[in-house]
């Protein structure tokens, strides 16, 4: 639940114009990555988001017109604006189990089918990137990575294979979900038992104050 | 009273023009242990289907009859009813997990029954001691071998505590090993008391626990053994029904220790074949590996016949595919190089000689008629090669249709018509014949041989004796990342 509410105000914290303290919450998914002990990723991004954020600040202003510059706008606004929201995203994802995410999902009673939908998206990404991950192989063995020059043929030759196969998989998957009694009448009940902590209420008031600073003064001021 | 009863039951899946049962009765008694076995489609999975409700609550169809199990109509009652009374271990162990870790998975059946917190933990504890399962605990599905996924399946369908287990194909995608842990559940709950029902091709680890036997064929029961009948079926019968044997002997006990040695003009040279998973070289420095390292492969040199068909084996998680995937040049680390006829090939040039057909060849095919897929491998396309190499294989009939629409023999054929129309020379394949009753096996085992015959190296990785003793001359042994023998197959006798 703190992962859910902490993504949710990265994503909008990010985008509006107060350096420091956008620079602070930065420093937030970098964090994570660290214990998540991803050290290259971590290392990889600090560099590329300081890189970003001293283009975006000395070189590039409103005005900035031709074709590299307008490249290196875009270029900067995706890892400032994007990335941050896209790790931390990635880390709920990753630390958050499936079954502690149905449970939290319940107490705060959203419908069991919007929960048991979204868990089998989470559920899913593992397996998308193992599907993938064959289908290059496959693609680098026939010396077809590069579509024979044609962008579309190459997206084509990726697509179609993992389509077929995550929908083979699905369909396999909620054939023994339901013989398991998934979609029962029954309440669920869940071992793991979620309670907000002191620790959490601290977060979570931190990051509404953040998120109500930004709103104040990018729109009332 | 018997706890399963199907009674007169015809059915035939939506869309497809024959019945698959054809008024079919059959009844099972508590405790028993029955085993269906049969060629592909002779509907062993259906039967299994039946007394799980998927038909017909989830694969649809026109179904006559009643199937009553454990008192219930299975017609009238909902799947998740069923889920305390029937649980199922499904074949493939990538696509029964709702979880993405090992706890998650054993305690998500109870969960979805509502039964109280203390109550699942309870279970789980019970069953992570009965399947001896503590080591797998807090682990990601996804890192688990094809044997540990396959052990958390039974786990988790074991905490619903059912009367019934129904197992479809379960041993499929497992080694040796695997398959001995597996008859370890299975005879865990037979001495629980519970009715147990077996779908199966490969038949000897369940040869001392079955109580009765069926043999299916075309939807109909036609044959009907008692468990010591069944056991003393000669080996002639066993082939004239074309199951896999019931007796299977340790492979390795017998095979001939002698390493064979070939003279230069006969010979793949495999040198330098160096990879780890966690060291990615970096410069100069790392390329040569001190020999000392622990490598996920660590092959200096090694000599493979010419247009024979080798025999890859050794455990789960033992570097088989890791060799494979380097021979193929998937992995742009390991520096290793074939040499033919003293012509060096790096790894850029391994991506086009060698061909790998994936277990799953669903991956490799990317286009939408068998034809343009065997065009694309070609440097420049010629329809009548591509005819003919479609025809040697047997597959020109479906030279216009999707390559999705056909069956899996089929596909697989497809991807080597392809991999010999880029003209590859060596033929890798990863368990071609994973979870095919006899006769499929038989064809792959003849498929492989012709190929050799015709120019090509094969080398199978597999864990499937038959198609060993069948059709492979010599046995590679990989050991932890190793080569740990190459010796011919003393089994092999040499038929085509």
């Amino acid at each position: 639940m703190v992962l859910i509410v902490s993504s949710v105000v990265m994503m909008s914290a990010t985008t509006p114009f107060l350096w420091a303290v956008r620079i602070t919450m930065t420093m937030i998914p970098i964090l994570l990555l660290l214990f998540e002990k991803k050290y290259s990723s971590a290392v990889r991004f600090l560099i590329l988001y300081s890189a970003a954020l001293v283009l975006t600040l000395f070189f590039l202003s409103e005005e900035s017109t031709g074709l590299l510059k307008s490249f290196l706008t875009g270029y900067c606004g995706i890892v400032v604006q994007f990335m941050p929201a896209m790790i931390t995203a990635w880390y709920v994802v990753r630390t958050t189990k499936i079954d502690e995410f149905m449970s939290a999902m319940q107490k705060i009673r959203i419908p069991d089918g919007i929960t048991i939908s979204l868990a089998v998206v989470m559920r899913f990404f593992p397996t998308i990137k193992e599907e993938y991950m064959s289908i290059r192989d496959a693609m680098k063995m026939r010396g077809i990575m590069l579509g024979g020059g044609n962008a579309l043929k190459m997206i084509e030759y990726r697509m179609i294979p993992l389509l077929f196969s995550c929908v083979n998989i699905g369909d396999e998957l909620s054939a023994a979900a339901v013989t398991r009694g998934l979609g029962g009448k029954v309440k669920r009940t869940s071992t793991v038992e979620l309670r907000l902590r002191a620790a959490d209420h601290i977060l979570i008031s931190a990051f509404t104050a953040v998120l109500g600073i930004f709103v104040f003064f990018k729109y009332i001021r | 009273m018997s706890i399963i009863e199907i009674k007169d039951v015809s059915f035939r899946y939506k869309g497809s023009a024959e019945g698959l049962l054809k008024n079919i009765s059959l009844s099972f008694e508590k405790g028993e242990t029955v085993l269906l076995c049969g060629a592909s489609g002779c509907g062993k999975t259906t039967i299994i289907r039946l007394i799980n409700g998927l038909i017909p609550h989830y694969y649809k169809g026109d179904l006559e009859g009643d199937v009553t199990v454990a008192g219930k109509k299975i017609r009238e009652t909902e799947l998740y009813e069923l889920a305390g009374t029937v649980g199922t271990v499904f074949q493939n162990p990538r696509s029964q997990f709702f979880s993405v870790d090992t706890d998650g998975e054993i305690v998500f059946g109870p969960e979805n029954i509502g039964l109280p917190p203390q109550e699942i933990r309870k279970r789980a504890e019970e069953v992570i001691e009965q399947m001896d399962i503590r080591n797998l605990l807090g682990r990601s599905l996804f890192d688990l071998s094809g044997g540990q996924k396959q052990k958390i399946a039974c786990a988790s369908v074991s905490a619903l505590l059912p009367e019934i287990v129904l197992l479809d194909e379960p041993s499929s995608n497992l080694d040796r090993k695997a398959m001995e842990d597996l008859q370890k559940a299975i005879s865990k709950w037979k001495s629980q008391g519970k009715t147990i029902i077996i779908s199966e091709h490969r038949l000897w680890y369940l040869r001392d626990l079955v109580d009765r036997v069926l043999y299916l064929e075309k939807g109909s029961v036609i044959h009907e053994w008692t468990g010591d009948g069944f056991r003393n079926l000669s080996e002639a019968e066993i082939n004239e029904l074309q199951l896999r044997p019931v007796n299977v002997e340790d492979d390795t006990s017998r095979r001939t220790e002698a390493s064979v040695f070939f003279p230069n003009d006969e010979v793949l040279i495999l040198k330098d074949f160096f990879f780890a998973y966690d060291k990615k070289p970096k410069g100069i420095l790392h390329k040569r590996h001190p020999s000392g390292d622990r490598l996920d492969l660590n092959i200096p040199e090694l000599r493979l016949p010419r247009d024979k068909v080798i025999a890859v084996v050794g455990h789960n998680g033992t570097g088989k595919s890791t060799f494979l995937r380097c021979l193929c040049g998937l992995e742009r680390s390991c520096t290793g190089k074939v040499i033919i006829d003293g012509r060096e090939y790096g790894r850029r040039d391994l991506l086009k000689l060698c061909y790998m057909v994936m277990q799953d060849v669903d991956h490799q095919l990317f286009t939408d008629s068998v034809m343009s897929e065997v065009m694309l491998s070609m440097d420049d396309p010629d329809e009548a090669k591509c005819r003919e190499i479609l025809d040697h294989l047997g597959i020109l009939g479906f030279a216009d249709k999707h390559p999705m629409a056909l069956s899996g023999g089929q596909k697989q054929r497809v991807a080597i018509a392809s991999a010999l129309a880029a003209c590859s020379k060596i033929l890798l394949f990863d368990e071609p014949t994973s979870g095919l009753d006899y006769a499929h096996m038989e064809k792959v085992g003849d498929l492989l041989r012709d190929l050799a015959g015709s120019g090509s190296t094969v080398l199978v990785s597999t864990h499937d004796p038959e198609l060993i003793e069948r059709s492979c001359d010599f046995i590679l042994e990989i050991v932890d990342g190793r080569v740990g023998s190459l010796t011919s197959n003393p089994s092999f006798t040499g038929r085509s």
